[in-house]
């Protein structure tokens, strides 16, 4: 590519998807997203099946509590919009807003984790573990995987905005920051369907 | 692939539809008025258990469309192939999830 | 162009392992995967002289075992799935007009890792025992150590770290045929290999997360103590059964779309005309491919779903005989009235037709749950799957590399020792399987390691390793073919056979940015419509200029190896090793992300002879 040098200010409106690069990038990447859904369907299903399967030890209605849920969902939801408003910066070319929407979103994401690993130890001592029944096993790998994608996320994005520092805004780093964020909404997007379906309908009982 | 590539985006119409952050902050909205909508229904312990898994559900898939559609920008043209691998996944993945719950226990 | 650096002069070991151009990942994909080929083609003729005779005591039980599982993960995920890979890496970027493929690196990343999976998954002969739970690996068999040794642990890591790796060239493949056709390619206009590869990367992209979920959740209950297989805490064996084969059966389309492309292409080309009703062919591809994914249960009728589950799921799988009949017949009356040239690769092609139907019509038969009921896990099952994916597959995949052997290579495989190679294999193939669909009604089991004389399985049983032996000597015979051929061939030159489509418009082997101009494609068949209405060579559709090309990175391998190293580390329950394995590879990955690769910039050889004033 001889794009490199394309300095801020010369981008195009869209730079994610300026170069023939750029736009194999961001189409491999909804593709990637698509075998992702297959990926935590499996997994959804996996713990649908074995969800009431608690082998004596606690059950979801009695371990899951509403404000630490609701307060983790807060969190990912408003880190999912300040990757967008992220995105929208870049489109300005405002590589200073972008950086700092990018930073408030690993931070989000950060917190995020932190609630998760406060949750899982709670529930570790209530005897609800990987290892103490078919609903545990269900519960962290689903859980768990996403927990890893979030964590995944936020390394990820927190690399780009250091090379962006150095870089700047370019036709090779827009689609890095353009695909971070469509995984960031995807990892949004999972945990709505985790706090429906693992959380609200596992207390509903 | 060519050291030309990049002269194309000059053929490239500037479309730039979401001049404002505008949809994005209505999506924020619209998803946390699902997401209180959800968690309310279950707090109030007022629903159906019938009713209320149903509704989790419309609401969840519903907030996935507007993050998928606005957020994600794929109402923006060009995201056929988009569409095919998040639709195709979804089917799978939905299939599969039927599948276990009909078939794994009976 | 500051810095730019031309890598003209890069040979030797060092630029294999280096690698990102499509056409050597292909050879790379050819030799390793040729080289498990040979390995479960080893496994199978052990399995069989085992079952030559009855009460027979050559490998005895527990080694029978350990050969029937890794021949079939062998021959289906370290064999036959990287041939495929092969061919499509060496073909589709030519057959589209494309230089290269959307991800140059990522292809490469994935050839490393399936190689990598592959050797970890093998290595277990000598780190106490190969897995031996079939290569399906059903628990509780897998998934408690009661039943089970180590080796499925190398199965859980080995197919975990190669799966990702087959996973990640589907997406590079969809990306290629998506975004990198050539002005004028149509999706109407691309060859039917082309849209096999298409379809079988859709298939790759959503059955593979299935299997990776599946491996995860048994190496859970393996390695970590969880519950997922364990009835006593909960846990449901069931669940591992719909995973894998939610996986599993469209990965027998995966397998078998890529020959079915493969056949369109050798039978139109060695018959001189168009491909009987391309459409309709298209159509059948596309829908064999989504009907893949609707009937994976069929493989579980006896597991006791139910009468309305069975029926569905075996009314859904009678309906892909509906497309497969309409490939069928569009190869037969392709044929029909064609100048036909029997070449090897027509050989195996015109081969394949009757033995594919009778795999199919077996499937058929199959598919139907109370008669299901009696052939499940008898020997007729495996006949039928041998019939679809050795008489299938196997057949397309010899008759694609006979086809484009010139292309990848430059020279000919010999003709006459080609057809040694088909008759040896074929008439082997036929003695080998043919009477096992008869030992299966008669009640033959499979996966067990013998059987008592005078019940009626002595002949069949004989017959049946006597026409392995043959496959095996046809087997030789391509051996031989090569390093003569490698030896002494002769040189192919762009279009040894007449062809139809773009890959025979430029020269055998292509140069490493395939075309010095990108080609203009004015109708199916490119290179056809341009001998019938032009002078028969391709229009370009840009001047001629320097050609921009992505470095070889160093990083896929290591990448690979730092996965490999974790994966024992898991295995062996070390926790400093796995984190070096994956400091390894993550550490590559910052490094990708942090380093701009700029690429370097080649001079076609057209143009180097136009400033010469020699004109190409």
């Amino acid at each position: 590519m001889a794009t490199h040098h394309a300095v801020n200010g010369t981008l195009p409106p869209e730079p994610e998807k300026a170069t023939l690069e750029g736009r194999n990038k961001v189409l491999g990447f909804w593709l990637f997203l698509g075998g992702e859904c297959v990926l935590f369907g499996s997994l959804f299903a996996t713990f649908i099946a074995l969800r009431d399967q608690v082998n004596g030890g606690p059950t979801a209605s009695e371990l899951f509590q509403m404000p630490v849920v609701a307060l983790a969902t807060f969190i990912l939801l408003t880190s999912s919009l300040t990757s967008v408003l992220g995105i929208l910066a870049m489109h300005r070319n405002k590589v200073g807003q972008m950086q700092a929407w990018f930073a408030i979103t690993v931070l989000l994401g950060l917190a995020f984790l932190g609630l998760e690993i406060y949750e899982f130890v709670e529930y570790y001592h209530h005897g609800h573990m990987l290892t103490s029944s078919a609903f545990g096993s269900a519960f962290y790998t689903l859980v768990g995987f996403h927990g890893g994608h979030v964590l995944f996320g936020v390394l990820w994005i927190a690399l780009l905005i250091a090379q962006s520092f150095k870089k700047g805004l370019t036709l090779v780093t827009a689609p890095k920051f353009y695909v971070a964020s469509l995984y960031w909404h995807f990892v949004d997007l999972v945990w709505v369907f985790i706090f429906t379906v693992v959380y609200l309908m596992g207390m509903v009982e | 692939m060519h050291s030309e590539a990049h002269t194309s985006t000059s053929q490239r119409k500037p479309v730039h539809r979401h001049a404002g952050a505008k949809n994005h902050l209505i999506t924020f909205a619209v998803s946390i008025i699902l997401t209180a909508i959800a968690f309310i229904a279950v707090a109030s312990e007022s629903v159906d258990r019938n009713t209320l898994v149903p509704l989790l559900l419309i609401l969840a898939f519903v907030q996935a469309l507007f993050q998928l559609y606005v957020w994600m920008h794929m109402d923006q043209k060009g995201h056929g192939f988009a569409a095919l691998g998040m639709f195709s996944g979804t089917l799978v993945a939905l299939v599969t999830i039927i599948a276990f719950v009909l078939w794994v226990w009976w | 162009m500051s810095g730019q650096v031309t890598y003209a002069g890069r040979k030797g070991l060092w630029d294999w392992l280096t690698t990102v151009d499509h056409k050597k990942i292909g050879i790379l994909y050819l030799i390793a995967g040729g080289i498990f080929f040979l390995l479960g083609g080893l496994e199978a003729i052990l399995i069989r002289i085992q079952l030559m005779y009855p009460n027979y005591d050559f490998v005895g039980g527990s080694t029978f075992n350990e050969l029937i599982t890794m021949h079939g993960t062998t021959m289906i995920f370290l064999a036959a799935m990287p041939i495929i890979f092969a061919l499509m890496n060496a073909v589709v970027p030519l057959q589209i007009g494309a230089r290269d493929v959307a991800y140059p690196f990522i292809n490469a990343l994935g050839f490393w890792l399936f190689f990598f999976g592959g050797l970890l998954l093998n290595l277990s002969w000598f780190l106490g025992g190969a897995p031996d739970a079939g290569w399906t690996a059903y628990p509780p068999l897998s998934s408690g150590h009661d039943f089970s040794d180590q080796g499925v642990d190398f199965y859980v890591i080995g197919l975990q770290i190669a799966g990702i790796g087959t996973w990640i060239g589907g997406i590079n493949f969809l990306a290629t045929i998506v975004n990198m056709r050539a002005p004028g390619m149509t999706y109407m206009r691309m060859p039917l290999f082309t849209w096999a590869t298409f379809v079988t990367s859709l298939l790759i992209l959503f059955a593979f997360p299935a299997i990776t979920v599946s491996l995860v959740l048994l190496m859970f209950d393996r390695l970590f103590g969880a519950n997922f297989f364990d009835v006593n805490a909960g846990g449901n064996v069931i669940i591992w059964q719909h995973l894998f084969w939610v996986f599993g059966h469209p990965e027998v389309y995966i397998l078998i779309l890529p020959a079915f492309g493969i056949i369109s292409e050798v039978v139109s080309t060695f018959a001189k005309k168009r491909l009987f009703g391309y459409s309709a062919m298209v159509f059948a591809t596309v829908l064999i491919g989504f009907l893949g994914f609707m009937v994976w249960a069929h493989h579980m009728f006896t597991v006791g779903m139910g009468p309305i589950a069975n029926a569905l799921f075996g009314v859904a799988t009678m309906l892909i005989a509906v497309p497969t009949g309409i490939k069928i017949f569009n190869w037969l009356f392709t044929m029909w009235g064609g100048q036909i040239r029997f070449t090897t690769a027509n050989l195996f092609a015109t081969g394949f037709i009757p033995t594919f139907v009778m795999g199919g019509t077996t499937g058929v038969m199959l598919s139907v749950p109370p008669a299901d009921y009696q052939y499940h896990d008898s020997y007729f099952v495996v006949a039928h799957f041998h019939y679809v994916i050795v008489g299938g597959l196997v057949f397309g995949l010899f008759a694609g590399l006979y086809y484009w052997w010139p292309k990848m290579f430059g020279k000919k495989l010999n003709e006459t020792l080609g057809k040694w190679n088909f008759w040896l294999f074929f008439i082997g193939f036929h003695l080998t399987f043919f009477p096992q669909h008869f030992l299966g009604l008669m009640g033959m089991p499979r996966r067990v390691y013998t059987y008592q004389a005078d019940t009626g399985l002595d002949l069949g049983n004989f017959i049946s390793t006597i026409g392995a032996f043959g496959m095996g000597l046809g087997t030789i015979v391509l051996l031989i073919n090569i390093i003569v051929s490698i030896r002494k061939g002769e040189p192919a030159g762009a279009d040894p056979w007449d062809g139809r489509t773009l890959e025979w418009a430029i020269p055998s082997p292509a140069p490493e940015y395939n075309f010095a101009q990108t080609p203009l494609v004015r109708g199916l068949d490119a290179l056809w419509t341009e001998k019938m209405s032009g002078n028969g060579k391709m229009l370009p559709a840009e001047p001629l200029g320097e050609i921009h090309m992505p470095s070889p990175s160093v990083l896929p391998i290591i990448m690979s190896i730092g996965l490999f190293i974790a994966g024992f580390g898991f295995m062996y329950h070390n926790i400093p090793v796995i984190i070096g394995g994956m400091a390894i590879t993550f550490i590559c990955m910052i490094i990708r992300s942090l380093v701009d690769d700029h690429g370097y910039h080649v001079k076609p050889k057209e143009l180097e002879d136009g400033e010469k004033g020699v004109k190409a």
